[in-house]
């Protein structure tokens, strides 16, 4: 079954506010594994929605959302999923301000590794990887934006996940950063053949993946 | 990074709400260390009286805490083939001075009781005149010696003797002929218990089976009028019995509002961090995770609270040691399994107030949790 979608939506809607606010109408949606897909929009399409659906962060109104193969709805166990299969990025990058960088990236570990030393040896491996091991012992609040994106896509890699979902990575960054990021993000991809969604409203970030497919009002518009 | 380190990095993080909470712990503590210690410390001090005296059974009233008993079972007690003696006691507690409140003993001159009494100055007093012999302490406290006159409830009494005694209880107290103070509290006829001394357990018989057919025997004889032996009487008197009442509830108001103050902290802190708990909650941890380190910041502000409660408690209790009023009972040191059983309350107290912050952290939808500003 090696061409079973990693990731696959079906009739996905999601509405708020007792059916008031529809954000999403609807969506059908395959993402194969390794691939790097690009959700673009406007603000309001129903992207991060989208994203939030497929990493088990929130429940479709109706339709599913399947993991290889297997729907995330009924039984499924999401806490696993979300820590064992899936890594997040968010935009706010949302490290918490009390710990240091070292110690944001070996959160999610506490749900897998159960030595601290192993946890504490990835974290700086994987610090290492995104080129921030001179910032171990720094609190997010001392690093600048790009930089706290980088710890974030480091934490997102903790327990090996094979999918990684990034809701406007490159919101909140300078032009020079955004492009490092995606290159990071896209350096990531190519060595670990990982499975990417990338959602961004910038048009030169959604070109940077292999495929692209664009949401408005809460359906596929191109894709 | 093990989980207990993040939570006292949330502790830490904010110090003053964290003082403020280990604060009303510590008093509710405190109040349990020092309130309980000193009825423990009373209880104690019974048990030390009745061992010293040689009594074995306590005759009482079947269900009055405050027992009052016929003066005339007295012989009936003493027909028994296994007592050897049978003291009858009045006890009271009695205000000498404004600032001075003693137990008054009323014992006939000649009971076994009084044996083992010590006299520093002075003697026993005799018949029932009206004589008073004060214990060391309370002699020490009103600036009595022999030969000195003391007035109790508008009566003049000579002090013939000061005695020191087996228990913190006689050293502080006043004795006197029974007959004079069943005058003064109007107990013609009455007393407060019998005391009883029984012979040897006879051979072949365990001293427990003695004790046991003893008891028996007296209440068979008297019906109406238990037989309580010397150490549950000394944990189940009026005055033990009231004590600890008083220390408990005392205690256990001072406690609930330090739970309430945790339970405020931690309701405030999940609020505060509602995003932080979607961030992990995001980030895959389990419902139990989250329930856990919110668990581990109450048990350990908890902890924190019990620690510093010991402290003020054992404080509190070398001050009332060092009270004349309650130095002759305060025992100031505070023994292990007391201050084990006030860090588990402690510690139990920070996790049922932790208890309903916890799952209402553990239930929040991880989306909704990271939109909270």
């Amino acid at each position: 079954m090696t061409d079973e979608p990693m990731l696959e939506a079906r009739s996905l809607k999601k509405e708020y506010d007792e059916g008031r606010i529809q954000a999403l109408r609807g969506v059908d949606l395959q993402v194969a594994r390794g691939e790097f897909l690009t959700i673009s929009g406007p603000s309001g399409s129903g992207k991060s929605t989208l994203l939030q659906l497929l990493g088990g962060l929130d429940e479709p109104s109706s339709g599913e959302v399947f993991y290889r193969g297997r729907s995330l709805a009924g039984p499924f166990d999401l806490d696993t999923y979300r820590s064992r299969h899936v890594g997040f990025v968010f935009q706010a990058f949302h490290l918490l301000p009390a710990l240091r960088v070292l110690d944001n990236v070996q959160i999610p570990m506490l749900e897998g590794l159960s030595s601290a030393r192993d946890r504490r040896q990835k974290a700086e491996a994987l610090l290492e990887e995104v080129g921030m091991t001179h910032r171990l012992r720094q609190y997010p609040n001392q690093l600048s934006a790009g930089e706290r994106q980088r710890v974030a896509i480091a934490r997102s890699l903790a327990n090996d996940p094979e999918i990684l979902l990034a809701d406007e990575p490159t919101g909140n960054l300078d032009s020079e950063n955004s492009a490092r990021i995606m290159a990071l993000l896209c350096g990531i991809q190519a060595q670990r053949s990982m499975t990417i969604v990338v959602v961004t409203h910038e048009a030169e970030v959604a070109r940077m993946g292999h495929r692209n497919i664009h949401l408005k009002d809460g359906r596929v518009v191109v894709g | 990074m093990a989980l207990l380190r993040i939570a006292l990095i949330n502790i830490a993080r904010r110090r003053l709400r964290t003082s403020l909470t280990v604060c009303g712990i510590a008093v509710g503590i405190a109040a349990f260390v020092a309130l309980v210690g000193f009825s423990k410390s009373f209880e104690r001090e019974w048990l030390k009286l009745y061992e010293s005296e040689g009594t074995d059974l306590a005759v009482v009233q079947k269900t009055f805490l405050n027992t009052t008993v016929d003066e005339r079972v007295g012989d009936r007690i003493r027909s028994i083939a296994a007592v050897a003696d049978a003291s009858p006691i009045v006890l009271n507690l009695m205000d000498l001075t404004p600032e001075v409140n003693a137990l008054v003993y009323g014992l006939r001159a000649d009971s076994y009781e009084m044996a083992p009494l010590h006299f520093l100055e002075g003697r026993k007093f005799r018949g029932e005149e009206a004589e008073v012999i004060l214990g060391e302490i309370l002699a020490g406290n009103l600036g009595k010696k022999a030969g000195d006159t003391m007035e109790i409830q508008g009566a003049s009494f000579r002090v013939v003797g000061v005695f020191r005694g087996g228990s913190a209880l006689e050293t502080g107290a006043v004795m006197m002929p029974i007959g004079q103070l069943q005058n003064l509290a109007d107990l013609h006829g009455k007393v407060t218990a019998f005391h009883v001394r029984l012979r040897p357990a006879p051979a072949g018989r365990t001293a427990e089976e003695h004790i046991r057919q003893a008891r028996a025997a007296i209440e068979e004889a008297i019906p109406g009028l238990k037989a309580v032996p010397a150490g549950e009487r000394a944990h189940n008197n009026q005055f033990v019995s009231f004590a600890r009442s008083i220390a408990w509830g005392t205690s256990l108001i001072a406690l609930l509002v330090g739970a309430l103050g945790i339970a405020n902290t931690m309701a405030m802190a999940v609020f505060e961090r509602t995003r932080e708990i979607g961030i992990l909650r995001a980030l895959g941890w389990r419902r139990w995770r989250v329930i856990l380190l919110i668990q581990l910041e109450a048990a350990t502000l908890g902890s924190i609270g019990g620690i510093v409660g010991l402290v003020g408690g054992w404080g509190a209790l070398r001050l009332l040691a060092s009270l004349p009023m309650t130095a002759n009972i305060a025992d100031a040191s505070i023994s292990l399994p007391h201050a084990g059983k006030a860090l588990v309350i402690a510690v139990l107290i920070g996790l049922a107030a932790g208890a309903l912050p916890a799952w209402r952290g553990a239930r929040l939808s991880p989306v909704e949790a990271l939109r909270h500003d």
